[in-house]
């Protein structure tokens, strides 16, 4: 089996902030999934975050949204070099996002992370995996 | 900014059942990134994997507590090549201890249906033909 598209829904406050906000850390906006209750993020031709505010996201789930104080997902996302993750990260962090860990380099991948303006985990990396230790 | 790879990291209780379900499912495994911790699902080569982390592992990486399963943060939305597909795989995760938790929709361009998999993450499965998606 595979799959031949993702979109990773999550909840959010506000829509317009939202939207800015990754548009800010660099990515477009799928205009055509988008309204004023969503914004979908293009993450790449086949991975698309659509941010739902939290009234229209509930109505997909039977149980409530969380109030930000849980963790039930942690989004990784992998990037072609060290200089776009910081790059990432530190856009998110200017525009109103939190440094989750401090990096890490272990090689074959860097990685860096960060809490958007809605609480959800992203981890940024990039991997070589030519590098990958075998064991 | 384009991403490569996705790794959507959810929590589970217990990642050998876990491995069991998915693989019943019809997805491989990356063993290369499994093991009594963790279990990493294929769902697009190269590009997109779901990673199954025991809770004491997921834990490590967030320093919130892990949700208990009575509320939802996040809706996984995988598109397939076909109905049959999409009606295939609910009907397998619902064997294997999956759970219903809405109707299948028919939007005419996009067909619909979903299921609750062994540790409560809900998953939308899909089948989206883009040619038909109507104009306004």
């Amino acid at each position: 089996m595979k799959i031949n598209q993702i979109y990773v829904n999550l909840p959010v406050k506000d829509i317009q902030k939202t939207k800015e906000f990754w548009t800010k850390t660099g990515f477009s906006i799928n205009e055509q999934f988008s309204d004023d209750k969503a914004v979908c993020v293009v993450m790449s031709d086949n991975i698309y975050v659509m941010f739902l505010t939290e009234e229209y996201f509930q109505t997909f789930s039977e149980r409530p949204v969380p109030k930000g104080d849980t963790t039930q997902v942690l989004v990784a996302i992998g990037l072609n070099s060290r200089e776009e993750v910081d790059q990432v990260v530190n856009a998110a962090v200017a525009n109103g996002a939190t440094q989750h860990e401090e990096p890490q380099d272990y090689g074959w991948m860097y990685q860096n992370s960060f809490w958007d303006i809605n609480g959800h985990g992203w981890n940024v990396t990039f991997a070589d995996m030519s590098q990958l230790p075998t064991e | 900014m384009k991403i490569n790879q996705i790794y959507v990291n959810l929590p589970v209780k217990d990642v050998q059942k876990t491995r069991e379900f998915w693989t019943k499912l019809g997805f491989s495994i990356n063993e290369q990134f499994s093991d009594e911790k963790a279990v990493s699902v294929v769902m697009k080569e190269d590009h997109i994997y779901a990673m199954f982390l025991n809770e004491k592992f997921f834990k490590t990486f967030t320093d919130r507590p892990i949700a208990k399963g009575d509320t939802t943060q996040t809706l996984l939305a995988i598109g397939v090549d076909s109905r049959k597909e999409v009606d295939n795989m609910v009907k397998t995760a619902i064997e294997n201890g999956g759970s219903k938790y809405s109707e299948p929709q028919d939007h005419g361009w996009m067909y619909q249906n979903a299921f609750s998999d062994l540790n409560g993450h809900q998953w939308e499965v899909m089948f989206a033909d883009m040619s038909q998606l109507p104009t306004e």
